[in-house]
């Protein structure tokens, strides 16, 4: 079951790896296309157009991601009183319940993609980026994703609940303490 | 009809349910709404499902989101914002509360830049709580402060709520802008005001930097630090505005410029290594797609409140309103504060307002006035426990030992001070309607 | 038996949603006279109740530009927008909201209507399993506001522009560059002069968004947009289960809103236009007539590369083209001669 929720994680980080390289190219764009087109009136309208399209894969493929490394917000009064094995409960089900709208939200979004893909949908200005149907693709994968996060997340809360004294590490949390 | 009213209040009575027990907001979200749309409609509602997706993950103004993000991460792991800030405390002497309105400032300062809740409160936050906390800062306290500087983005301009307040109210952006500006200056006086007379009566809760610390650090020794901690971060905002001001940026895309000094600033005081820009990129992601998230399973929940006709339910309160200008406003007011319970303010913009516009044009109402009065509400409702916006974002990045308690807590006395700020505005409509008239936007 | 099922089915009510392109309280694109929300209660009147379509601005159901798919797949039943929205999946649907240097709106009306285009524009929307009608009309539009008066050619070359579209194209062959802004963000970047030119609508739109208090020199001949036609959008399968009197009373009354909305266009603008120029200290002027010829030699180019990237669109264009000269021939005698006394 361990090696089970490594491999899932381990899907989940790699895509993470994608959407975090996302990131950096987000900051150095923008900044870019400001400064050029101050600087020499240079800006393309692709690239214009890449600036936002790079958001889908950060929101998307990151949702995952974010879940892992434990940055889902959540109202603790209640949960922080639990035992362990209680607190393991409400995991399963917060698991399940991830798993169950993931998997709705990817299936609805799958006729989506295909619609647009069969348009074979691009921009609707000139000299904009084409294969809309692409940046449409991460709604779908992304959730899948959380469905992969959710399994993982449930396969960690059943082994808390049965081996409440052995727990599975939870992979490295967001450090925001900078002490 | 009437089944579908008893669903609108089984969905939110579901999702403070869910999120009371501890399942992830986004998660009590999403569940609450596709239970409730599916009971009230089978499938064919959530067929709609997709493009709203679609809508939040391709929306230009949220760019600003990660390039904020960024730059709060990369101040943070450089440590640049916690020596910025253990700097003002010293500099401040032995001014209780002087660090909060340090954070006030800050909040101000990036409030200027972008519009977007999430964006600030995550990035103050990171920036600020845990060198509050390590000053003996009172929990509550510190988390108030942040979150209420941090919602100040949506009140000073430029700002996403009075840009879609203006296509609803059929003002000019531009009006709208210079009449949020002494409101939201107010504002943020009203915050200082408040922390410094903490200071005097509860000083245990906002301590100034002890006597015997600030007395080993000599005038010269402050001044250097305040040159070099104080300077970069400083530069940062002025690039982020300056790039605004001086017309080299629009809005959104200012936000990059302070991405990009960020990451200069880490170059140039030789802290950038690999690790660094990775831990930085690590983070971002991972609190960028935490706001997405809950902006993405809002959407089946706001989906589900419209087409159980939610709407309709405002409009029967809408019927019982009492005569007169007054009480409409009043009763706009509470309403704006109790929609703001469970719904985003987007939703509530498109839902309440064009209801009551055709009553206040028939009483005359000064159109610019009332969408300040209407943003102000707004900005409140992201601080009201338990479902402000800001207080969820918080959470999010808070250090291990600040509770859901300490934030809710802290929120209260500010939520109070907006009320304050609101009353303000309703007796002096002129602190609204005086800059645009005078600098004829 | 057809005309039985039709006397049965004129019993027969309809629920049906409208979703729109453009934010809630807009007038013109949402509100008003001739507006899409005055199209549906018109509707609703005239088939005493048994056509009931709901209105949901940009936004409230679906985001703005979300309209063409949701028709498409029946999720949503109607949509008000312009066609050129949808450039990005059928490129020549943008033949149906305007053309640059294109047919001004009484022969964008005479195609459409009497010439063939309406036809046209069915044909090439039943694949999507949609049918549209022309819904309202803008009018003219204006080149837009610029922060420095335009005298050559050259005032081009490195200026900033919002601009989207065909015309933005265009305009960047001229060394313009094009700066893609959502509506909120146009004024202050204009007003702080990111951008040193923006194109909006025309004067009572651009007035509401404040645009004349950033940029003083407002510049007309709308080359770019002679004329704006706002689409209305039906899924086809619904539009087929209708019966006639409800298909007539649905095609009258988006007829009835396009009069209905040009002539407030025009009204309003004529007014917003005086206020402007009397009381807000805009310089309103036409673009120099070098700019304007050069502009129209390029859009020539351009428009030709566009409709020999596929047939479906060629198709369009040769239709478009042929009756633009026929009627250019008639206006040059019958309306240019009138306009110049
Ligand atoms: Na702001
Ligand atoms: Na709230």
């Amino acid at each position: 079951m361990r090696t089970a929720i490594k491999g899932l994680e381990w899907l989940v980080e790699q895509m993470g790896g994608l959407a975090r390289f996302c990131v950096l190219v987000l900051v150095l764009l923008v900044a870019t296309n400001v400064i050029l087109r101050y600087l020499f009136s240079i800006g393309p309208v692709s690239l214009q157009e890449l600036e936002w399209h790079l958001v889908s894969p950060i929101a998307l493929l990151g949702l995952a991601y974010s879940m892992k490394h434990r940055a889902d917000v959540r109202i603790d009064f209640l949960y922080e009183r639990f035992s362990v094995r209680g607190q393991a409960v409400v995991d399963v089900v917060a698991s399940l319940l991830t798993v169950a709208i993931g998997a709705i939200i990817a299936w609805l979004a799958l006729n989506y993609v295909s619609h647009s893909y069969q348009l074979g949908e691009g921009s609707p200005d000139p000299g904009g980026l084409g294969m809309r149907y692409l940046l449409k693709a991460f709604i779908p994968l992304g959730f899948f994703l959380l469905v992969i996060q959710g399994v993982a997340d449930m396969l960690r809360g059943l082994v808390q609940f049965f081996e409440p004294e052995d727990p599975v590490e939870l992979p490295e949390s967001l450090n925001t303490e900078t002490a | 009809m009437v089944g579908n009213e008893w669903l609108v209040i089984g969905m939110i009575v579901g999702f403070l349910g869910l999120m009371i027990i501890g399942i992830p907001v986004a998660i009590s979200l999403a569940v609450s709404g596709f239970v409730a749309g599916y009971l009230g409609f089978g499938s064919t509602l959530f067929s709609l499902m997709p493009a709203r997706l679609y809508g939040v993950v391709t929306n230009y103004t949220l760019l600003a989101i990660p390039l904020f993000v960024f730059m709060g991460v990369m101040l943070e792991k450089s440590k640049v914002a916690e020596n910025m800030l253990e700097t003002i405390g010293k500099a401040m002497g032995g001014v209780n509360g002087g660090m909060g309105l340090a954070i006030i400032l800050v909040g101000v300062l990036m409030g200027a830049s972008t519009g977007i809740v999430g964006a600030t409160v995550v990035t103050v936050g990171l920036l600020t709580l845990p060198v509050l906390m390590r000053r003996g800062y009172s929990p509550s306290v510190s988390c108030g402060t942040i979150c209420a500087s941090g919602t100040l983005g949506q009140i000073i301009p430029p700002s996403l709520v009075l840009i879609l307040l203006s296509d609803i109210v059929g003002e000019s952006v531009g009006a709208l802008f210079a009449a949020a500006f002494i409101p939201g200056l107010i504002l943020a006086a009203i915050y200082i005001a408040y922390l410094l007379l903490l200071g005097v009566f509860k000083k245990d809760m906002v301590p100034a930097i002890p006597q015997e610390e600030r007395a080993q650090t000599s005038g010269r020794q402050l001044a250097k630090d305040l040159m070099a901690h104080v300077m970069p971060p400083l530069l940062l905002v002025i690039a982020v505005l300056g790039s605004i001001v001086g017309g080299i940026a629009a809005p959104t895309e200012a936000a990059s410029m302070g991405a990009l000094g960020a990451l200069l600033i880490a170059i140039a005081t030789k802290r950038m290594t690999p690790a660094l820009l990775k831990e930085t990129l690590h983070g971002t992601l991972v609190i960028s797609a935490m706001v997405f998230f809950i902006l993405l399973c809002a959407q089946p929940f706001a989906l589900a409140f419209r087409g159980l006709g939610g709407e309709n339910m405002v409009h029967a309160l809408f019927e019982m309103l009492p005569g007169g200008e007054f009480g409409a406003i009043l009763f706009l007011m509470a309403l704006l504060f109790v929609l703001g319970f469970f719904l985003e303010w987007i939703e509530i913009s498109y839902i309440a307002l064009p209801m009551f516009l055709p009553v206040f044009m028939n009483y005359g109402t000064d159109m610019v006035w009332l969408a300040i009065m209407v943003a102000m509400n707004l900005q409140m409702s992201f601080l009201t426990p338990p479902f402000g916006w800001a207080l969820f974002f918080l959470k999010g990045v808070a250090p291990k030992g600040i509770t859901t308690r300490d934030i809710y807590v802290g929120a209260l006395p500010f939520v109070a001070l907006q009320l304050l700020a609101l009353v303000v505005l309703f007796q002096f409509p002129s602190l609204v309607t005086w800059l645009p008239e005078a600098i004829g936007w | 038996a057809p005309a039985l099922a039709n006397a049965a089915a004129s019993k027969e009510s309809f629920n049906l949603k409208m979703t729109n392109a453009y934010p809630p309280g807009s007038p013109f694109y949402v509100q008003g006279p001739g507006s899409p929300m005055d199209f549906c209660k018109k509707v609703g009147e005239m088939s005493g109740g048994r056509l009931n379509i709901s209105h949901f601005a940009a936004g409230e159901l679906i985001p703005a530009l979300e309209g063409f798919d949701a028709v498409s797949q029946g999720t949503v039943e109607m949509n008000a927008a312009n066609a050129y929205f949808w450039a990005g999946k059928i490129p020549a649907a943008q033949f149906f909201t305007t053309v640059p240097f294109g047919l001004n709106t009484q022969g964008m009306m005479a195609w459409l209507y009497q010439g063939g285009g309406l036809k046209l524009w069915h044909e090439l929307y039943e694949p999507y399993g949609l049918v549209a009608f022309p819904m309202g009309n803008t009018g003219v539009q204006m080149t837009g506001w610029f922060r420095d008066p335009i005298e050559t050619v050259s005032d081009l070359e490195g200026l900033k522009m919002r601009i989207p579209g065909l015309a933005g194209k265009v305009y960047s062959e001229l060394g313009v560059t094009v700066r893609l802004l959502p509506g909120g963000e146009i004024f202050p970047a204009l007003e702080r002069g990111v951008i040193d030119a923006a194109e909006f609508v025309g004067p009572y739109q651009d007035r509401r968004l404040g645009l004349h208090k950033a940029a003083k020199n407002y510049y007309t001949t709308g080359w770019h947009e002679p004329t704006n036609v706002t689409e209305l959008l039906i899924n086809k399968k619904v539009w087929d289960s209708m019966p006639k009197d409800l298909q007539m009373i649905i095609q009258m009354a988006a007829q009835a809103s396009v009069l209905e909305s040009l002539s407030w266009s025009e009204a309003n603008n004529a007014d917003a236009l005086t206020d402007l120029v009397q009381n807000e200290g805009v310089i309103a002027k036409p673009l120099p007539a070098p700019i304007v010829s050069r502009l129209k030699e390029v859009t020539a180019d351009t428009l030709l590369t566009m409709a020999n990237a596929d047939a479906q669109t060629k198709k369009v264009y040769d239709a478009y083209m042929a009756f633009k000269d026929k009627h250019a021939s008639w206006a040059a005698l019958s309306e240019k001669p009138l306009l110049n006394m």
